[in-house]
C-alpha cells in the first residue's frame, strides 16, 4: 500500500498501511522525529502536528485522514530556530526535558494563528498539551511575546 | 536461528527456553559493523565522539577554531546540568563562553581508564567554608556504579539526589583549572618565556610584556603534551571570584529542543535496526507461561518474537520486576500491533495476585501501631502528654506515585560477539554497562553507552528494567540492532514507584499552645527511599520531648527514587500537623512556626527564619483576601538538622476553591537561600517552577492504585497531569545568601505546596483533609 502526503511543504510517498497513526508515518517513514510518541491514546499533546492548519494530535488519527492537506511538523516551522514562536521559546529559556515542546510549539503557533492577540484564558482553553516538567509558567509568558514579535 | 519449529514445540519450549530462543524467520539481513553504525551520527545527538583533535584533558578538547568540548558525566533530563556542568568547567578553564560544545563523557572510558590523580584529593568539611569543595560523594568501591566508582575516569556518572552541582562542583572547576594551566604551559612553550607571565582569559593567553596573544586553539595540541602543570597552580576560585558560575545564563540545550533536532533514545536510528513491542507481566514478580507466536507470525512486517525472564535483581538493585515478550518488527507500530493481538499467558505469583491498595493500606496501619524502629527519643513525650493542656492528634497519609516522564522507556541495543553498543537517555550509565555485560558475557571494556537527552527523569531512568529489557531482547538477536520501545502502558509496568505512606502525629499542648511533647510515627513499604526524612534526629521545630519512631512492611510493588523521595510526603506529614497546632492554638501559622524555629539550637535556625519572614512579606501575609481566597505557609529545609550541606526555602501559597469545589493555586511567593552561591540562577528558578507544578499534582490529582497485584492508573487518562489552566498565573522568586553550600534543587523544593493547599482548603472550607490527593474529595462549601 502507498499513498501521498504532503509534509512540510514536499510531496513525501509513503510505503505503508494508511490506518497506521500519522505520528508513526511522520517518525518512521518521512523519517522527521521532532514530533514525540508519549501516551498513544491523544491525551498529552507530544504528537501534536498541524493537518490543514489545525492542530491535531498524530498519535491519534489515521495517515489516511491527512491525505490531500498539507501536514506540518516542528521541522517545518522554521529551518533554523528563528519563528517568532520559536524566539520567545528561547527568550524565556522555556524548555526542561523538551520532550512535549515540540508538540507544545506547534498547539501555540495554531493558537496564534486564529488569535494573533491570545488572552490567558484563550491560552488555558486551547493550548491542553501536558508538560511534565512544569514549565506552564514560561510557556504562557512565551506565548505572549510571540504574539507580539508576530504583530510587528 | 529456530526456522522450522513447529508450533507445538513453540508452546512447550517457551517457558524452558526464557531469554535465549527466538521464534520466528529471523535471519539478520546482514551483520552490522558498529563502525559503520557509528558512522552517522546526526547533528542534535549528545553522545560522547573521539575528538579530532588531542584532548587537553579527560574533560576538555579545544579545536583550532577555539570551539571548546566540554564532556559532561551527568545525563540531561531537563535540570539544567548540561549548562551548570559546562559552566563550571569554563569558570576555571576561562574560555569564551559562546564557543562551549557539551558532550556527554563517555562511560566506555571510564571503564578502561582510571582517574587522573590530581583530581583524587578532594576536600572535605566544606559545608562551611566558601574554599572548601563542599562534601561531594564518590559512594563505596562498588563496581555496578549505583553509587559511583571511586576511582574510575569519571568516578560517578549517575545522576541522583539533586546532586550534579553539589558533587561535581569541586571536580570541575578543577578540571577547568587542570586544562587552563596546560594551555599556559604550551603558550610559554611556545614563546620560550616563564609561564608566571602570562595570563588567559577569553580563550586567549596573553603575554603583557611582549603584547603577544594566542588563542586556545592555537595551543591546544601542545597543551595535550604538556606534563601535568604544578599542583599549586591547580586551585579552585572560590564563590567571591566567580565571574560566569552565579550568572544566569540560557540553557545551551534549549535551541535544538525548540526545533525538534535534539535525539533523544527513542529517535535514535541505526543502519539495520528493528523494532521491538514489549509486554510484561502487569503483575511485578510475574512472568511468561506461554505465546502464540503463530497467531501474528504473518502480519505485516513481523520477524520474531522471544521472551525475556525477569531481569536478574542484582542488575536492579534488587528489585523484583516482571518477565515478558517482545516481538520485533521493520517498524514499531507494526511490532506493537502484532504484540496487541499475539495471546500470551502469565504466570502470577497468586500472593501477589490477591494485593489491592486497601489491604496494603491496612497492613501500614497494622505496622505503624508496632514498635517499630525508635529514632529519636528526647525528653518524656508519654510526661508531657499527661501535663498537657490539650492533645491534637493526626493520620496522614501518601498513596503510591508515578514518576510519569514524558518520554517512554526504551533503548536501541547492538549486541556483537565481542561488543556492545547501547543508545539510551539514562541517568546511571556505569550500572547499564554492568548490567550489559553481565548479561551479554562481553567485558565493560568493550560496552559503548552511547548517551542522549532524557525526556525527563524524576529518579526514573537508572532504577531498571529499560536497558535491561532491551539488552535482553538484542542479545537473543546478535547482529541486528534492535530498538526497543515501551508504549505508556508498559512504561507505568517498567518502574518503580514513590512508596505510599502513613504518619501518625501527635502533640501535647501547653496552656498557651505551644507544643511541649510530640510522638512521630512514620511507615513506609521496605526499601522505600528517604524512609526517615524531615523528622531524624530532630523535630526541626521546638518540642521539649520529641518521639520519632518509624515502621515498615513489605509489599511486592518495587519502589524507588521519585523525585523528592520520603521527604515529599513526610514535609506534607510535618508542615500540614503544624498548621493543625496552630490552629488548635488560635495562633498565625506563619508565626507559630516562626516562634517554635525561634526557640531551636539549630544551626541555620536563622535562615529558616529569614525563609519565612521574606515568603510572608512577599505575600502580602495577613492582608484580606476575598472569600473563597486564602494564603498558607509552609517551610522547606533538606539538611536542617545538622551543620552540613543544606537547602532551605519557604513559601507562601495562595489559593482559591470555589464552591464547586475546584482548587486554583492563584500565586506562590518562594524565599530561597542561594548558600555560597548558586552556580545558575535561571536553572534553580525553572527546577523551583517546575516542582510547584509537581507537588501540586501530587497534591491535587496523582495516586496509583493497586488492584489484583497490578498499578491501575497506567496512562495519562487514569494518572492525569495538571494543564496551562491550573498552573499558577503568578509566580515570584526571591533569593537570600547562606553561609553554607547547598544540597541541590531537583527535587525537594516546592513540597510546601501539599500542606498549604490542605490548609488553603480548611480556612475556606472548613474541612481537613489528611489523605492525599485533595482532588478525590468533596471540595465543595457553601
Amino acid at each position: 500500500m502507498a499513498f501521498d502526503l504532503v509534509v512540510n511543504g514536499s510531496v513525501q510517498r509513503i510505503e505503508a498501511d494508511p490506518q497506521t497513526p500519522l505520528l508513526w508515518v511522520i517518525r518512521d517513514h518521512v523519517g522527521l522525529t521532532g514530533t514525540k510518541f508519549s501516551c498513544g491514546i491523544g491525551q498529552c499533546g507530544a504528537c501534536t502536528v498541524h493537518v490543514g492548519g489545525r492542530a491535531v494530535r498524530s498519535c491519534s488519527i489515521p495517515a489516511a485522514t491527512a491525505i490531500g492537506k498539507p501536514v506540518v511538523t516542528i521541522e517545518g516551522v522554521s529551518p533554523d530556530g528563528t519563528h517568532p514562536v520559536q524566539l520567545a521559546w528561547k527568550e524565556f529559556d522555556t524548555p526542561q526535558c523538551g520532550y512535549c515542546q515540540s508538540g507544545m510549539i506547534m498547539s501555540a503557533l495554531a493558537l496564534l494563528r486564529e488569535r494573533p492577540h491570545p488572552t490567558d484564558a484563550d491560552i488555558d482553553a486551547r493550548v491542553t498539551n501536558a508538560c511534565r516538567c512544569g514549565t506552564y509558567y514560561r510557556i504562557r509568558k512565551a506565548i505572549h511575546l510571540a504574539a507580539d514579535l508576530m504583530g510587528k | 536461528m529456530n526456522t522450522d519449529v513447529t508450533r507445538r514445540e513453540f508452546l512447550a519450549t517457551v517457558a524452558a527456553a526464557q531469554g535465549a530462543f527466538v521464534l520466528g524467520f529471523w535471519m539478520p539481513e546482514k551483520a552490522h559493523a558498529q563502525t559503520q553504525t557509528l558512522a552517522s551520527t546526526p547533528p542534535g545527538a549528545a553522545w560522547y565522539e573521539e575528538p579530532a583533535t588531542p584532548e587537553v584533558n579527560a574533560w576538555i578538547v579545544v579545536a583550532p577554531d577555539d570551539t571548546v568540548t566540554i564532556r559532561i558525566a551527568q545525563t540531561e533530563l531537563g535540570q539544567g546540568v548540561w549548562t551548570s556542568n559546562a559552566m563550571m568547567v569554563c569558570e576555571e578553564l576561562q574560555c569564551d563562553w559562546t564557543k562551549v560544545r557539551p558532550q556527554y563523557a563517555s562511560a566506555n572510558r571510564d571503564a578502561r581508564e582510571k582517574a587522573p590523580a590530581w583530581t583524587l584529593a578532594v576536600p572535605g568539611n566544606g559545608a562551611t567554608d566558601a574554599r572548601g569543595g563542599g562534601v561531594p560523594t564518590f559512594g563505596t568501591r562498588d563496581r555496578t556504579g549505583v553509587a559511583g566508582i571511586p576511582d574510575s575516569l569519571y568516578r560517578r556518572m549517575r545522576t541522583n539526589a539533586a546532586s550534579s552541582v553539589k558533587d561535581g562542583r569541586y571536580y570541575l572547576q578543577l578540571a577547568g583549572a587542570e586544562a587552563r594551566e596546560r594551555l599556559l604551559l604550551a603558550a610559554a612553550e611556545l614563546w620560550n618565556v616563564p609561564v608566571a607571565e602570562l595570563t588567559a582569559k577569553n580563550s586567549i593567553i596573553t603575554h603583557a610584556r611582549s603584547g603577544r596573544t594566542v588563542t586556545y586553539g592555537h595551543v591546544a595540541q601542545r597543551a595535550a603534551q604538556t606534563p601535568h602543570p604544578h599542583p599549586e597552580t591547580i586551585t579552585i576560585k572560590p564563590p567571591d571570584q566567580w565571574t560566569l558560575m552565579g550568572t544566569e545564563q540560557k540553557n545551551l540545550d534549549v535551541p535544538l529542543k525548540v526545533t525538534g533536532q535534539t535525539v533523544y533514545g527513542i529517535d535514535v536510528r541505526v543502519p539495520g535496526m528493528k523494532w521491538a513491542a514489549v509486554k510484561a507481566c502487569p503483575v511485578y514478580g510475574g512472568d511468561v507461561k506461554r505465546f502464540d507466536f503463530e497467531a501474528v507470525r504473518h502480519m505485516p512486517g513481523v520477524r520474531s518474537a522471544v521472551p525475556f525472564p525477569i531481569p536478574d535483581p542484582a542488575l536492579t538493585r534488587g528489585r523484583i520486576f516482571s518477565g515478558g515478550v517482545a516481538v520485533i518488527a521493520d517498524s514499531w507500530y507494526q511490532a506493537k500491533t502484532a504484540i496487541d493481538r499475539m495471546p500470551i499467558e502469565w504466570t502470577i505469583p497468586p500472593e501477589h495476585a490477591a494485593v489491592n491498595t486497601a489491604m496494603m493500606r491496612d497492613a501500614l496501619l497494622t505496622a505503624i501501631d508496632q514498635p517499630g524502629q525508635v529514632r529519636v527519643n528526647q525528653g518524656d513525650v508519654d510526661a508531657g502528654f499527661a501535663h498537657a493542656a490539650k492533645i491534637v492528634e493526626a493520620t496522614y497519609s501518601t498513596p503510591y506515585l508515578a514518576r510519569a516522564r514524558m518520554e517512554p522507556g526504551n533503548a536501541t541495543v547492538l549486541v556483537t560477539n565481542d561488543r556492545v553498543d547501547i543508545w539510551i537517555g539514562d541517568q546511571s550509565p556505569q550500572e547499564t554497562r554492568f548490567s550489559a555485560s553481565k548479561i551479554t558475557g562481553i567485558p565493560e571494556q568493550n560496552v559503548y553507552v552511547h548517551l542522549c537527552h532524557l525526556g525527563g527523569g524524576f529518579g526514573r531512568n537508572g532504577n531498571g528494567p529499560q536497558a535491561e529489557h532491551a539488552i535482553m531482547i538484542a542479545n537473543a538477536h546478535r547482529g541486528t540492532p534492535i530498538h526497543m520501545l515501551w508504549t505508556r502502558e508498559q512504561d507505568f509496568i517498567g518502574t518503580t514507584y514513590r512508596a505510599m505512606g502513613i504518619a501518625r502525629l501527635k502533640a501535647g499542648l501547653d496552656a498557651e499552645g505551644w507544643p511541649i511533647a510530640l510522638d512521630v510515627r512514620t511507615c513506609m513499604q521496605r526499601d522505600g527511599f528517604g524512609p526517615e526524612a524531615s523528622f531524624d534526629v530532630t523535630s526541626r521545630y521546638h518540642v521539649p520531648s520529641y518521639r520519632y519512631s518509624s515502621h515498615t512492611t513489605r509489599f511486592h510493588v518495587p519502589v524507588g527514587t521519585r523525585r523528592g523521595v520520603g521527604q515529599a510526603a513526610h514535609e506534607f506529614y510535618r508542615e500540614s500537623f503544624m498548621d493543625e497546632l496552630a490552629r488548635a492554638a488560635g495562633k498565625d501559622p506563619y508565626l507559630y512556626r516562626r516562634e517554635l524555629l525561634a526557640r531551636t539550637n539549630l544551626p541555620y535556625k536563622a535562615d529558616m527564619i529569614k525563609a519565612l519572614d521574606m515568603a510572608a512579606e512577599m505575600s502580602g501575609w495577613g492582608t484580606p483576601l476575598p472569600r473563597g481566597t486564602a494564603r498558607a505557609i509552609a517551610l522547606e529545609e533538606r539538611g536542617a538538622e545538622t551543620d552540613g550541606l543544606a537547602t532551605i526555602s519557604a513559601m507562601v501559597h495562595t489559593v482559591s476553591v470555589n464552591r464547586a469545589g475546584k482548587v486554583r493555586l492563584e500565586r506562590v511567593d518562594v524565599a530561597h537561600d542561594t548558600g555560597f552561591g548558586l552556580v545558575n540562577p535561571l536553572s534553580v528558578k525553572k527546577q523551583i517552577e517546575g516542582q510547584i507544578v509537581w507537588f501540586y499534582n501530587d497534591a491535587m490529582h496523582q495516586a496509583t492504585t493497586i488492584a489484583d497485584g497490578h498499578v491501575v492508573e497506567n496512562n495519562f487518562d487514569k494518572f492525569p497531569l495538571s494543564r496551562m489552566g491550573e498552573n499558577p498565573p503568578e509566580i515570584n522568586i526571591r533569593f537570600f545568601p547562606t553561609g553554607h553550600w547547598l544540597m541541590g534543587m531537583g527535587h525537594d523544593r516546592a513540597t510546601s505546596v501539599q500542606a498549604a493547599i490542605g490548609d488553603a482548603i480548611y480556612q475556606i472550607t472548613g474541612k481537613r483533609f489528611r489523605d492525599l490527593p485533595y482532588g478525590k474529595h468533596d471540595l465543595t462549601w457553601s
